[in-house]
């Protein structure tokens, strides 16, 4: 870890637009990852965690679409190139540039190049009918015409025209892929410990089983020999067992490249086993990040408590989220109250919670730091909301006026008990994709 | 057979899909306009109005707002004579003088009757002979499948060619369907209630109905229906419910008839729609050829605005407009049940 | 099981087939009302020349020997002589086939460079009015009868602007070829000349096919691109283009192709009628005039040839799809 920042991430918002209304999905979100280190991300389903990986990426799809914050990569080589094709301070910072000025095609170059992606399910995320060798090997290609043209960013030399594309849809693309790309493909393969990798490459992603296609997809992420890798739940969908050689070969390869990982998953035994720091995620917010030690020995926040709580044994199987009592929060824009978005799940729900809580640094600690009032404020049973304020009358009239204590509270103070036992665990392992 | 579900989301696909209802409105008035024919035509279909002499000279009219100019040549020299479209025709009339409009109505009776009955016919040839098959599986299905194959293995246009060039000498080719509207306002008493009777009266009192290629165009495509009855077949014959009535000893036929029948009929109810649009298609094609054996038929009408003057373009497109808003009403009916039904099923065997 | 042994199986499920065609046609005839020596031979032939002449068809032979002869010739190329100009009914067939061949491929191209790129910007631009415009687009071709097609283009564009020519056949394809190439002759015999009398039948027979194979592109284009591979491709950093066409637009083939090759049947019917609207000197109008003229010999002879096409066509599709499906079962 050379505690240098790669990347910092301020206030970034990103929303759908769907029929039912406006998603925030991912909603001011901040967050600085240095050199070298592994991040990682945690939080029940549908917090946001795969929207977050996208935006960094610049994936996110219609309907989606970032709407605000900035993401700043340090890349000197790009911020000197920009200086000098006379672009100002709101795009270079420093060796920093902002990713979101940039043109959508200097975005594309940055893929496989800076930032690679794995994803979830390695079966669903080959194409089913191009050999897993080519698919590496393009993806070694596109970097090798890259660097072949490394002055200019968005020309990538791609030197293909339409009548290749053309061709390509018929044919299996010889054209595209070189056989220097295909070698190194399967150098990659190899690397990644796929065992005859030469045969290996020749076949189809079906007839490799899922904890092989996820080897080869690390290696498809290698190809680029990027800065930073994103792993979106890299193991959800495999065995226990393969899981963890997975996340060996991961900490391995990491040891070897030294690149950065932020490193996307449900499961608190993987965060504890991989990770240097940690944030936790919830409707779409960081709600306390900090170093492994800040979130699991020292959590302020009652959501990190609940998750912590309820996990025997962080080392084992059994590392994953379990059940914290209340509803999944609605992330449309118009159910959103302008509060303290926990406040409806949290034991410890006060008076100032009503309002929507900060970041607060987190004493005893140089990156710790939570979005919860009692970071500051002494929890005390005068302050406590009454119970049952947030249930049905409550939340109504809590999206329209900012209610009045006594006159919801009291009245629906008795039924408390309705709220629902949403299971962050049954959820987790679908696609990670919310339609 | 049809749950409150499926009439349901059959009325909400109506409500939600533009396209739906733009479809229904077409068929309606196409279905209208072929049952009221008599009612609704100005002129008898047939009659023709060649000049001669002391009658005046109807021919080549156009439609209204259209007008056509050309140069006579009479002993007095050269005039040149002008005519314009008038609502007496409102498409015009053909090089015969015939009311290119009245036409186009009765035209619509035999495309709809022929597209109805010929799926019909496919649907009750195909559904029981795909559903044997796909139910008893194994060796009945590939003999039975086998045959349906060689069906496939052809081009359905050059099989109805062919077939019709085979039955086209029988003495049943085509027959005439009379038409009630038309002898209810010759009857003297019945002649009262129907209204506009004399004009009525003075239609033709039949139809002429194609009968080959209604059997035809019902053989050359009943094989689709086969097809998806087998496929519906085979993965109901696996149900649970099927297994538990056999084991009560319940009857092939019975099994088939409660249980796996009723259980396919939504493909196959989208397929005959789809079904009547690609009939309604041969059919034109094949009267267009002159294989029909009728006169008053859409693909006919064009036949001969092709080869008559082609300064007369009305001719050979007003029928030719009958067929694509016929066709696109029933395509767009079929895809609407589609999607309300079962939106998996493809458009196989479609137009 | 390899390609090889594949196509193997599938040419003898062709011949087959093929043999199951001619027993229809053969049987065909034989159902045929009326006695082919009257609607032959003028009213006024005598008893005499009208045994003669069944003698001399075969037709006082047993059905199975008539069915054996026949098969026999049909395997050897041989489909009889012709009952109106007594000539081989094969050499008749076989010099319209390639005119036949050549609308085919000319409208199946017109097909595929139109509906692909269609397809692709309607499914990208979902719900923009560029996809409504192919939306209709597909749905009126889909539901227009070609020969009607065919009459308008002849009435509104042929009739109007001279350089296209109302209907029948210029040089072929590979004499026009060898003109311009060899002579650098475009016009007269070359490849212009070509063109200008394709180019209305091939738009005829080829809208259906279009309008088909858009509503096909941008529906599965559409199923594909949601598709988590395609966001996994992104990811590495390929250039957009690279992705529809090489990834996207490859694995939306598989399933049109399956749906294409049923459709086959339709693109052989369409051409019959095509050609006759045009006076295309092909199989299709040949066929048509041989049912007008009741000359059994050449219409069995056609359908043959047909359906032999038909079943050639039919594997290469098959093969075709192999090749682009990794994943397809043999079996
Ligand atoms: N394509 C989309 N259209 C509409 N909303 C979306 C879309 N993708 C994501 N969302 C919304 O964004 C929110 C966050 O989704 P995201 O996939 O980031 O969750 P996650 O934390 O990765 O969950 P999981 O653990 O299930 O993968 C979801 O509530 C979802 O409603
Ligand atoms: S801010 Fe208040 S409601 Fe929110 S988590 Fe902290 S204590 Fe609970
Ligand atoms: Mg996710």
């Amino acid at each position: 870890m050379s505690d240098e920042e790669l990347l910092r991430i301020e206030g970034l918002c990103t929303r759908f637009f769907t029929e039912n209304g406006q998603v925030n999905a991912v909603e001011n979100l901040d967050l600085t990852i240095d050199e070298g280190e592994v991040m990682g991300i945690v939080g029940e389903s549908g917090s946001g965690k795969s929207v977050t990986a996208l935006s960094l990426i610049d994936l996110v799809e219609s309907p989606g679409r970032i709407t605000d914050g900035r993401i700043w990569f340090r890349a000197p080589d790009i911020a000197d190139e920009l200086i000098e094709s006379g672009a100002d301070d709101e795009v270079t910072d420093g060796d920093f540039v902002d990713l979101r000025k940039l043109s959508e095609e200097q975005r594309r170059s940055l893929r496989g190049s800076r930032f690679s992606t794995i994803f979830q399910d390695p079966m669903s995320s080959f194409n089913p009918s191009i050999t897993v060798g080519e698919q590496i090997a393009e993806a070694v290609e596109v970097q090798r015409r890259a660097r072949a043209n490394p002055r200019s960013l968005d020309a990538k030399a791609q030197r293909y025209g339409l009548g290749d594309y053309v061709l390509s849809t018929v044919l299996p693309s010889k054209k595209y892929v070189t056989g220097a790309s295909r070698d190194r493909a399967v150098e990659l393969l190899e690397l990644v410990g796929i065992p005859d990798p030469v045969e290996r490459a020749d076949e189809y992603p079906h007839e490799y089983s899922g904890g092989m296609l996820q080897r080869a997809m690390i290696a498809q992420a290698l190809a680029g020999e990027p800065e930073v890798l994103v792993a979106d739940e890299p193991t959800t969908a495999l065995d226990v067992t393969i899981q963890a050689q997975i996340l060996d070969l991961l900490s391995k390869l990491q040891a070897e490249t030294g690149m950065t990982i932020l490193l996307i998953t449900h499961n608190l035994g993987v965060i504890a086993r991989m990770c240097d720091r940690v944030g936790v995620m919830y409707a779409g917010e960081i709600v306390e990040r900090g170093t492994l030690e800040d979130v699991f020995d020292h959590p302020v926040h009652p959501y990190t408590r609940g998750l912590l709580g309820s996990v025997p044994d962080l080392e084992g199987a059994g590392g994953r989220l379990q059940p914290i009592p209340g509803n999944v929060p609605s992330l449309l824009d118009h159910e959103m109250p302008d509060r303290c978005y926990f406040a409806d799940r949290c034991p410890k729900a006060m008076d100032e919670c009503l309002e929507h809580p900060p970041a607060f640094d987190v004493e005893g600690s140089e990156y710790h730091t939570t979005k919860c009032y009692l970071a500051t404020t002494e929890y005390t049973e005068e302050k406590a909301l009454p119970d049952g304020y947030f249930d049905e009358a409550g939340r109504a009239a809590d999206v329209g006026e900012e209610p009045s204590e006594t006159e919801t509270g009291i009245g629906t103070g008795t039924d408390s008990e309705t709220e629902t036992e949403t299971e962050a665990d049954s959820v987790q392992s679908d696609g990670g994709e919310p339609r | 057979m049809i749950s409150d579900r499926i009439r349901r989301s059959v009325r909400s696909e109506l409500h939600s899909s533009r396209l739906a209802q733009v479809g229904l409105a077409l068929v309606v008035v196409i279905v209208l306009m072929a049952t009221l024919a008599p009612f609704i035509v100005p002129h008898h279909p047939e009659a023709q109005q060649v000049g001669t002499g002391d009658t005046e000279d109807r021919t080549n009219l156009p439609p209204i707002g259209f007008s056509t100019e050309h140069i006579q040549t009479t002993p007095d020299g050269q005039t040149e004579i002008v005519r314009e479209g008038s609502l007496e025709h409102p498409m015009g009339t053909n090089t015969r003088g015939q009311d290119v409009f009245s036409r186009f109505v009765y035209g619509a009776r035999v495309s709809l009757l022929v597209g109805l009955l010929g799926a019909g016919i496919a649907t009750v040839l195909g559904v029981p002979y795909g559903l044997a098959a796909g139910y008893f599986g194994g060796r009945t299905d590939d003999a039975l499948m086998r045959g349906a194959d060689v069906m496939l293995a052809f081009p359905s246009l050059v099989l109805a060619i062919a077939l019709v060039g085979v039955f086209r000498d029988s003495g049943f080719h085509t027959t005439g369907l009379p038409d009630p509207f038309v002898y209810a306002a010759r009857h003297d008493i019945l002649g009262w209630v129907i209204p506009r009777s004399d004009h009525v009266a003075s239609m033709p009192s039949s139809v002429t109905f194609p009968v080959t290629v209604t059997l035809v165009v019902a053989l050359v495509n009943w094989v689709w229906f086969a097809r998806v009855a087998r496929g519906e077949a085979i993965s109901i014959r696996q149900q649970e419910y099927v297994k538990a009535a056999k084991s009560i000893g319940a009857s092939h036929l019975t099994i088939l008839r409660q249980h796996v029948l009723p259980n396919s009929l939504t493909p196959i109810i989208v397929l005959a729609t789809i079904q009547v649009a690609a009939i309604i298609l041969l059919e034109s094609a094949l009267s267009y050829l002159g294989f029909s054996g009728t006169t008053l038929t859409w693909g006919q009408d064009i036949a001969r605005g092709q080869s008559d003057q082609r300064s007369q373009w009305w001719i050979a497109t007003m029928p030719g407009l009958g067929i694509v808003f016929a066709v696109i009403g029933v395509n767009l009916i079929g895809d609407w049940l589609r999607d309300a039904l079962d939106p998996s099923i493809e458009g196989e065997g479609g137009v | 099981m390899g390609l090889g042994k594949f196509l193997v199986k599938r040419t003898l499920q062709g011949l087959f087939v093929i043999w199951g065609v001619v027993t229809v046609v053969f049987l065909l005839r034989h159902l045929t009302p009326g006695n082919p020596v009257n609607t032959l031979l003028p009213p006024e032939a005598s008893q005499e020349q009208r045994e003669l002449f069944a003698e001399r068809l075969g037709l006082n032979d047993p059905v199975h020997i008539q069915y054996y002869d026949y098969l026999v010739g049909v395997a050897q190329g041989d489909f009889g002589v012709s009952m109106a100009t007594g000539r081989p009914a094969s050499e008749l067939i076989l010099i319209r086939l390639p005119a036949t061949i050549e609308l085919a491929v000319a409208a199946t191209v017109v097909a595929v460079v139109i509906a692909i790129p269609l397809g692709v910007i309607s499914a990208r631009r979902r719900h923009e009015p560029s996809d409504y415009g192919a939306t209709i687009f597909s749905l009126v071709g889909i539901s227009t009868p070609n020969f009607w097609l065919g009459v308008m283009l002849i009435i509104f564009v042929a009739v109007q602007f001279g350089p296209l020519p109302t209907g029948g056949r210029g040089p072929s394809f590979v004499d026009a070829m060898i003109a311009t190439l060899t002579q650098g002759q475009f016009r007269d015999g070359g490849i212009v000349e070509w063109g200008r009398y394709i180019l209305l039948p091939a738009i005829t027979l080829g809208t259906y096919f279009t309008a088909l194979l858009t509503r096909l592109t941008r529906s599965g284009m559409v199923d594909e691109i949601g598709k988590a591979y395609v966001k996994a491709t992104r990811a590495k950093g390929l250039p957009e283009t690279l992705v529809l066409y090489k990834h996207v637009l490859r694995n939306t083939l598989i399933p049109i192709i399956t749906v294409l090759g049923l459709q086959l049947g339709t693109l052989i019917g369409g051409a019959v009628i095509t050609e006759e609207v045009f006076a295309w000197p092909g199989l299709g109008r040949f066929l048509i005039h041989s049912i007008y003229q009741r000359d059994w010999v050449l219409i069995q002879g056609t359908i043959i040839v047909i359906g032999v096409g038909f079943v050639i066509v039919n594997i290469v599709v098959d093969a075709l799809y192999v090749y682009l499906n990794p994943k397809v079962d043999l079996e």
